[in-house]
């Protein structure tokens, strides 16, 4: 039992404590998210170079993104990832869950195959499908052998996005495949029980009773992949090039991000303020996709 | 005791903007440009992608000059490769350059703009003669007084190409091409004859292509870029043709160095520049390619090759000036260059050492046949790329040329726009 002078000292302590509990991670928070995030929007407003401190320049750099092709290249690169590659994402994870979802002899083995790309090296990844897609890769082996002819995969811009695309879908796939496996595992099994006895095909109980039973994960998913597919680099990068493709047609935002700022060169401000746009785009997909959700549930 | 709200709330602020502070800018200064006290104190010396390959000879020359210097001591770090330029430039802003840095030319430019390169004319003037004149002066800046690195190696290499496929082509395997005009022909009719499918070069042209076609770089002053001339023009539309024929490669808009380089191991491709180095490996990765493998010169316009240079720069922030002068030039005396010349198909840039036999005498192997005639070369060989010509500005030109190259643009078009860009970024480089 307390006495009462402890219990006075625990009071005095009180307000400290929770910081200093708190401390270890407000330092990395602060030093590594917002401290780097406050720097980013700071120079945005100056000409800061790799070596040049830089000076205040107003809003320069964002009108000058207005005027750049390369970020209206990148912009709309980065929006078309988010446009192709969210919807499968968002499907493909689902149905490939609903395949593996079923207690079948061998099943784990093939959950643990669907679910090796997310945990391989991005890099590794890459350059198994640039093999694969060179123009005398396995694709094209196989493609001119059947007599469809060679397919410049990786030398036409859009071939090369939509490439990039598949990379990720295919990445993704047994990420998100996890997380549709936990929701469909809280459907209660009486509502497609109920479903079949009222005559309703698989089809018909999946729009009807799996959508709408997992549509919250959904939205997560949804949530989830756009943030990532807009802020995509390393497919576009190691499929493209580091130049992004012919003339620079492939070129992602954050792409462009790295091509500007880095480097003995790099224009430190210029790529801060195409940083703080990545940002702000980012948010507003989220609230987008939030939205989406309420007036859906509402 | 208990802490009060205050001191807590100091403290975590103070903690949290701790990085801050670290963070600036650059050096405080305090190095000294008189590298004529005595030889002591502990330096860092940094390399780019050489330990793995050679540790010992690093090791051996750290130790040779800490037993002649025995007051001083060497901290050998190297860096990988890739992202090199970008470690660089991060430990620069951080104020944590080392002492003694390997560089190249591009990458000298903007230290020494900044201030963190030392200026060898005035700290280390008197060991100039000891270099090819060439050589010393790829490390100086236009627009600055000064030479703000020591040359170490310099390299430069032939032309490869496939003597089976120009057979199949019925081009005579014996007579390749010696100036740009036999090439595009020859390289049309490799085009025509196997109906597209192998193509003569992977790459597009850099600037290097445009300096060696004998194209004007940039004005004398250093001010402006100036290759979108007749001559500019004319190479990128001679170019355009082998695109459309298939005779450049199509990947070769987005290629880089290693993916042509493989595609002219697999055959994909009939030439392909590379160096003494570039032997071995064919040997061992593709032995069919070996025996097939002819070599010629670089094509040149101007009578001059390529060479790259590389260099050891001392940090200006350097507390330990005469150590980092004294070890710097160690590392690219005549006797240190030879022996790493020995140890792998580098050249030195000190005067004389490339008449001695090493580089003069054949025996036979095409190993010493490469490495003589570029050992030849190199007495009059140019480094063509700028040293203000940067990453992006890098990147500027080889989009340009892929949309001239996809007809997207003019070649006189894409040239002017290429030329626009870079003096663009030149200025914003001030």
């Amino acid at each position: 039992m307390a006495t009462t002078s402890t219990v006075s000292r625990v009071r005095r302590q009180l307000p400290t404590s929770p910081w200093l509990f708190a401390a270890p991670g407000l330092l990395i928070t602060g030093a590594f998210i917002l401290y780097p995030f406050v720097s980013t929007l700071i120079n945005s407003f100056t000409d800061r170079r790799t070596l040049v401190p830089g000076e205040f320049v107003g809003l320069a750099n964002f009108r000058e993104l207005l005027h750049d092709d390369m970020f209206w290249i990148g912009l709309r690169n980065s929006t078309l990832y988010v446009l192709g590659v969210v919807p499968a994402l968002i499907l493909l994870p689902l149905l490939l869950a609903l395949l593996v979802q079923k207690a079948i002899p061998g099943i784990t083995f093939f959950r643990s195959a669907f679910y090796t790309p997310v945990v391989a090296s991005i890099v590794v990844v890459g350059l198994i499908w640039v093999w694969l897609l060179d123009d005398r890769g396995l694709v094209n082996a196989v493609l001119e052998t059947v007599g469809v002819g060679r397919i410049g995969f990786l030398s036409d811009q859009w071939l090369l996005l939509l490439s990039a695309m598949a990379v990720t879908v295919w990445k993704g796939l047994g990420y998100y495949m996890i997380i549709y496996l936990a929701a469909l595992g809280n459907v209660p099994r009486e509502l497609h029980e109920a479903a079949a006895v009222d005559g309703a095909g698989a089809i018909r109980r999946f729009v009807s009773v799996t959508v709408p039973a997992v549509r919250s994960t959904m939205v997560l998913v949804g949530a989830l992949s756009s943030v990532a597919a807009f802020k995509v680099f390393s497919e576009v990068y190691l499929l493209a090039g580091p130049s992004g493709g012919p003339a620079g047609e492939d070129t992602t935002l954050v792409m462009l991000v790295q091509r500007t700022g880095t480097g003995l060169t790099g224009r430190v401000g210029y790529a801060s303020a195409i940083s703080v746009v990545v940002f702000v785009v980012t948010v507003a997909l989220m609230l987008l996709v939030l939205r989406a959700d309420r007036r859906e549930e509402s | 005791m208990p802490t009060s709200r205050r001191t807590f709330a100091a403290v975590a602020v103070a903690a949290l903007l701790m990085p801050i502070t670290a963070c600036g800018s650059g050096g405080d200064g305090g190095g000294s440009a008189d590298a004529s006290g005595k030889v002591e104190g502990e330096i860092t010396f940094q390399t780019w992608n050489l330990r793995a390959n050679f540790k010992d000879y690093f090791e051996d020359v750290i130790a040779a000059f800490e037993e002649k210097y025995p007051d001083t001591h060497v901290k050998w770090v190297d860096q990988p490769a890739e992202g090199y330029a970008d470690k660089i430039s991060a430990d620069a802003a951080g104020g944590t350059l080392p002492d003694v840095v390997n560089v190249s030319p591009d990458l000298v430019a903007p230290l020494a703009k900044a201030g963190l390169a030392l200026d060898l004319d005035k700290a280390a003037a008197k060991y100039e003669k000891e270099y090819l004149p060439g050589a010393w002066a790829s490390h100086q800046v236009p627009g600055m007084e000064g030479t703000y690195a020591f040359p170490w190696y310099l390299n430069t290499g032939p032309l490869f190409y496939n003597k089976s496929l120009f057979e199949k082509a019925g081009l005579d395997p014996n007579k390749p091409p010696k100036t740009y005009g036999e090439l595009f022909d020859q390289a049309l009719q490799m085009a025509e004859k196997t109906d597209g499918k192998v193509a003569t070069l992977a790459n597009v042209p850099t600037i290097e292509d445009f300096g060696r076609y004998g194209v004007p770089l940039m004005n004398k002053e250093g001010t402006a870029f100036t290759f979108n001339d007749a001559q500019g023009v004319e190479l990128l539309a001679k170019y355009k043709k082998l695109y459309d024929a298939k005779a450049l490669d199509p990947q070769a808009l987005t290629a880089t160095p290693e993916s042509s380089g493989k595609k002219f191991l697999t055959g994909a491709v009939a030439m392909n520049p590379g160096s003494a180095l570039d032997l071995a490996n064919f040997k061992k990765q593709a032995p069919s390619l070996y025996k097939n493998i002819g070599i010629t010169d670089q094509i040149t316009s101007t009578g001059h090759v390529n060479m790259y240079v590389m260099g050891v720069m001392v940090n200006a922030q350097t507390k330990r000036t005469p150590a980092a002068v004294a070890f710097a030039h160690f590392v690219t005396d005549s006797a240190r260059q030879m022996s790493f010349a020995q140890r792998v198909a580098i050249f030195p840039s000190t005067a004389g050492s490339l008449d001695k036999p090493y580089f003069t005498q054949e025996d036979g192997t095409d190993e010493t046949r490469v490495r003589v005639a570029a050992a030849k070369s190199l007495k009059s060989a140019v480094n063509y790329t700028p040293v203000l010509f940067s990453e992006q500005m890098k990147t500027a030109l080889r989009n340009e040329v892929a949309k001239a190259l996809q007809g997207k643009e003019s070649p006189k078009e894409a040239l002017d726009n290429a030329v626009n860009a870079c003096n663009r970024l030149l200025q914003q480089q001030g």
